[in-house]
């Protein structure tokens, strides 16, 4: 009975330390109490490996996961290298060596793939709910709605960037859009961290609550190393320019180098990280309220 | 004075300190002729032939798009596509010149390392890239990622902040790009041979992208 008792007692305590483990936690820094964030899901796409048993090199095909080509001495791996996300969570990533782009549910299940004719290098969904895809040998813009189907006649851009600029080791600022009722305040970043120097800023787009994402890069301040080595953070400001969120140190080991890394979307941060062995899409959830020690 | 007038501590290292001496001599040698036989040349004009290697229009023809010395060579462009900026050949190393000469003559233009190191194609490499805007010839590989190291220097400045353009970010066995200075954001500008761009291209870049690069100074700079 005693040693029930005591089963009980344990399951209680995990009950209630276990959500608390993995929740944001306050800390302090920059002069205010902000959440780190950790790691909310990784979703998992499977890769094939060019020249393996089975896979063509050759565009087009229905095949449900993603190529890479490991490249060799002097030439870097290939495969996908970027990747957004659509309001219902659903995962557009490129797939350049069989020159498609591949659309996945929210659980990394293949859902079908446009073949668009050429390896693309960039994915974008654009606010009118259009996707602008990037042609990686000529740098051209092509046009596509939801269903993958072409808008050859209709001109496409990315939309701009925030204008950032780095002023010290430990501060910057990024410019703001329109959701802003004072856009023209460009938004102060402090990066008050011992032992460390921000690099640069870069943005990541606002929310329509007013929220600035913001991937900042630093390094150690002790000066050079053996060898280039940066960390990277995110972070989330409100409109009133408060730090409330970070996610510090995201995965660097990339094996096919990104060109679009990170997305925001409703509050979601994600990476794309292709290694050797899949696609992976960390995803953190900065929604997620905020547990005060 | 005979050996016998020295101390034995040091009768004893002399041989072997000559020996060391003598093998020092003779492998710095042949690398100080080799630095000394470096065409010399300025940052402006490194950052001028990168440029002009990215700027470089050409038209992909019907020939351009096979491979004569490969059956497995897929290409990466298509018929009549304008481009700017020389393809991408793993193994190359063609400037504008060779390049228009080739493709003129039917070349394939570019090719990865999956098709191998095809003679019958037209472009340049990562490494080809780098070597030919320091000045060196385009005739030859000498040099690779893995050796790069014999003609080019690692700078002791903070290189987050005073690299200059013409040095480059080396990964040995892997890639080089070429730095051509920094953005108000703390991003930089490079030029590179990019396999998954199929070309030379010079863009903005994040520094994540070089985690474990290594900087790297020409020795024939004239500053």
């Amino acid at each position: 009975m005693a040693r029930c008792s005591a089963l009980i007692l344990i399951f209680i305590f995990l009950l209630g330390v276990l959500p608390a483990w993995n929740a944001p936690r306050a800390l302090p820094g920059d002069g205010a109490n902000f959440c780190a964030i950790p790691l909310t899901q990784v979703v998992e796409i499977p890769i094939s490996r060019q020249g393996a048993p089975g896979t063509a090199p050759s565009p087009g095909g229905d095949a449900p996961t993603l190529m890479i080509s490991p490249g060799a001495t002097d030439e870097l791996p290939e495969g996908p290298d970027s990747f957004d996300v659509l309001d219902d969570g659903s995962l557009l990533i490129t797939d350049p060596l069989r020159s498609r782009i591949v659309v996945f549910d929210p659980q990394g299940k293949f859902r079908k793939a446009w073949k668009i004719g050429f390896a693309a290098d960039s994915v974008t969904v654009i606010p009118n709910g259009m996707i602008v895809v990037q042609e990686a040998g000529t740098g051209q813009l092509h046009l596509f709605d939801r269903d993958g189907q072409p808008h050859p006649k209709e001109v496409a851009a990315f939309p701009g960037r925030a204008e950032a600029r780095v002023l010290t080791g430990a501060s910057g600022t990024i410019a703001r859009t329109a959701f802003h009722k004072s856009p023209r305040d460009p938004l102060a970043i402090q990066f008050d961290r011992s032992g460390r120097i921000l690099l640069s800023i870069e943005g990541l787009g606002d929310d329509r609550e007013g929220n600035t994402y913001v991937a900042l890069e630093s390094t150690a301040a002790s000066g050079s190393t053996e060898e280039v080595n940066v960390s990277k953070d995110v972070r989330k400001y409100t409109a009133d320019g408060a730090l409330v969120r970070e996610i510090a140190n995201i995965p660097l080991d990339y094996y096919v180098s990104p060109v679009d890394e990170l997305r925001v979307n409703k509050g979601m941060v994600y990476q794309l990280l292709t290694t050797k062995t899949g696609v992976k899409i960390n995803e953190w959830n900065t929604n997620q309220l905020c547990s005060r020690p | 004075m005979t050996l016998s007038g020295v101390s034995p501590v040091l009768s004893r290292l002399l041989i072997p300190l000559t020996c060391l001496l003598l093998t020092l001599v003779s492998s710095s040698e042949p690398q100080t002729g080799v630095i000394a036989r470096l065409p010399r040349t300025s940052r402006a004009e490194i950052v001028a032939r990168a440029k002009e290697l990215a700027n470089h229009p050409w038209i992909c023809g019907n020939s351009n798009l096979r491979a004569s010395c490969s059956s497995r060579y897929h290409s990466d462009w298509k018929a009549g596509q304008r481009v700017t900026g020389i393809p991408y050949r793993w193994g190359g190393t063609d400037g504008p010149e060779d390049f228009d000469r080739k493709l003129a003559k039917g070349s394939a233009a570019g090719a990865h390392s999956r098709y191998g190191v095809l003679s019958c194609a037209a472009g340049i490499d990562c490494s080809g890239f780098v070597t030919l805007c320091w000045g060196l010839s385009a005739s030859g590989h000498a040099y690779s990622t893995s050796n790069l190291r014999e003609i080019a220097g690692k700078p002791k400045y903070n290189w987050f902040t005073d690299m200059k353009p013409g040095d480059v970010l080396n990964l040995p066995g892997s890639h080089v790009v070429l730095f051509t200075g920094y953005n108000p954001d703390g991003t930089i500008n490079v030029c590179e041979a990019s396999g998954s761009k199929a070309r030379v291209v010079c863009h903005g870049s994040t520094w994540s992208r070089f985690k474990r690069y290594i900087p790297l100074q020409y020795k024939g700079i004239d500053e």
